[in-house]
């Protein structure tokens, strides 16, 4: 990144004999790190600013889009993370300052910190995905319970989930033989859905209620028996899913959508929070859900924090590289460098987290 | 290269001395407040005393404190309020080009579903079968209102 300067002197200069001298200059004036870093960055500004766009556009241009309790988003939890995130700016400014007096100790106490406190938002951040996982909403269909509306191909995959799971409890109830099992297990209801987008959600089921059968059969060979008390409550579970599997055939929009509300009921109120159901009160069902705009929520939201989160780890791996060496005040450049990379990590939250959690 | 050499260095020390008098903690720390406080307004607008119920205020609102709290880490923790003028080589074609990717958009997709550019509702067909819509919505806050009154009728007779 260097220029010949006084080109016109050189050339006097050779006139009259001399060799030329060149004098190299810088193009920008700061040092090579910082312009590479900056650089970098106005790389990064582009790619988020191209995906925080892309999600407004989307958010925007869409039919319907989820209000944050019903994909069970935290207000609270996302304001945490966004204090936690702006601490660490902190204190990582404040380990450039040690640095620049060339108290070492001091600056790797704050980078320390730092790495902590970034910690702390990945870790928050891994507790908020668990909660979207708990309530089957992943950003790829094989693991996605969600489906976009109360039709026809939902019914059938609260179908397939209910035969399934009745499968499984009768064998471990010891009340199906290994035939009758695998035989349900084969039931032709998961697959009786045809058509475009939704039959891959059908056709999973399927194949997971074929294997669910084969697992079932295993389990009542392999499982201990159980006392009254447990074969009590798989019948009980049995006759619940009978009767979902019951309203499940209707293809009445309303009545399934009654009994998507029954399994995930969508909150009255933005103040009314995440109302509980079936799914909710038994952990073990995994009952398909209707959110319209879940999916494209899901991929948005999963694509813009994973990226984010990308960049988080990113920032702690160079952190804890930096406590590996003594920051000094010749260290100063390279704490500048990366404290760069970590404040915009943070700018990039700013964002998001009121694009995500609060619009 | 070694005249190279010495001009980084130079450049680099140019930097630090011109860092050594904006610094200071107290700066930082005012920043930091100005953040919390920030952070805690954006919040605001989720309490139940925010007092204006249409959305396009909240977003409004919640924008505007977002940019401050951007140009306050920029200007401040990324030190450029106190760089030359090539911060501005750098960051504006950038910032230009991510404005225009986002604008290339909003024909195609942003406007599809909102009348914008005489544009209303211009999901393909196949699309349609697929994707929830308005009546979904209701349909499903319908039959949530009515299981929540179930249950509060169950719990009733439970009493």
């Amino acid at each position: 990144m260097a220029s010949i300067a006084h080109g016109h002197e050189h050339a006097a200069a050779s006139h009259h004999g001399h060799p030329p001298k060149l004098q190299y200059h810088p193009g920008l004036p700061i040092p090579n790190g910082k312009l590479f870093m900056w650089l970098f960055l106005s790389t990064e500004i582009m790619f988020f600013a191209a995906l925080i766009g892309v999600y407004i556009v989307i958010r925007f241009g869409a039919a319907v889009w989820p209000a944050t309790h019903e994909v069970h988003l935290s207000e609270p939890i996302g304001a945490f993370n966004t204090f936690v995130l702006i601490c660490s700016s902190v204190s990582v400014v404040l380990a450039l300052e040690a640095a620049k007096r060339n108290n070492a100790s001091g600056a790797k106490g704050w980078i320390t910190i730092t790495l902590l406190l970034g910690c702390v938002f990945l870790g928050v951040k891994g507790y908020e995905y668990r909660a979207k996982f708990a309530h089957g909403i992943y950003p790829w269909n094989p693991l996605s319970l969600v489906h976009e509306q109360p039709d026809v191909y939902y019914g059938s995959a609260v179908r397939a989930r209910a035969t399934e799971l009745i499968t499984q409890l009768k064998a471990e109830a010891g009340i199906a033989t290994p035939a009758d099992a695998a035989q349900a297990g084969a039931s032709p209801d998961g697959a009786a859905a045809p058509g475009a987008a939704d039959s891959e959600n059908a056709a999973t089921s399927s194949a997971e209620t074929e294997t669910g059968g084969e697992a079932a059969v295993e389990a009542a060979s392999t499982t201990p028996p159980l006392d009254e008390a447990e074969v009590a409550e798989r019948l009980e579970r049995i006759q619940m899913l009978e009767r979902l599997q019951q309203r499940s055939a209707s293809t009445d929009r309303a009545e399934l959508a009654a009994l998507a509300a029954d399994i995930m009921p969508m909150p009255l109120s933005e103040e009314a929070g995440h109302v509980e159901g079936l799914n909710d009160k038994y952990s073990w069902l995994k009952m398909p859900v209707v959110i319209p705009g879940g999916n494209m929520w899901a991929s948005t939201y999963f694509l813009l924090t994973g990226f984010h989160a990308i960049h988080v780890v990113v920032g702690l791996i160079v952190f804890g590289i930096m406590l590996t060496m003594v920051l000094d005040a010749q260290r100063a450049g390279v704490i500048e460098n990366v404290g760069l990379y970590w404040h915009f990590v943070d700018l990039v939250w700013i964002f998001l987290f009121p694009l995500l959690y609060l619009f | 290269m070694s005249h190279a050499t010495t001009h980084d260095d130079h450049a680099a020390h140019d930097g630090h001395a011109a860092h050594a008098d904006h610094g200071g903690i107290a700066k930082y720390i005012y920043v930091f407040l100005a953040l919390c406080f920030l952070t805690t307004m954006s919040f605001f607008t989720y309490s139940q005393y925010w007092p204006w119920p249409d959305p396009a205020v909240k977003r409004l609102f919640m924008t505007a404190v977002s940019c401050t709290k951007a140009m306050l880490v920029i200007l401040f923790f990324m030190h450029v309020k106190y760089e030359a003028n090539w911060k501005y080589v750098l960051t504006i074609p950038a910032s230009i080009m991510s404005v225009f990717l986002c604008l290339a958009l909003v024909p195609d997709i942003g406007a599809r579903m909102n009348g914008l550019f005489g544009y209303e509702g211009k999901y393909s067909p196949e699309r349609w079968e697929h994707v929830g819509d308005r009546a979904d919505v209701e349909a499903m806050l319908t039959a949530s209102e009515h299981a929540a009154q179930h249950s509060e009728h169950e719990a009733e007779h439970a009493e």
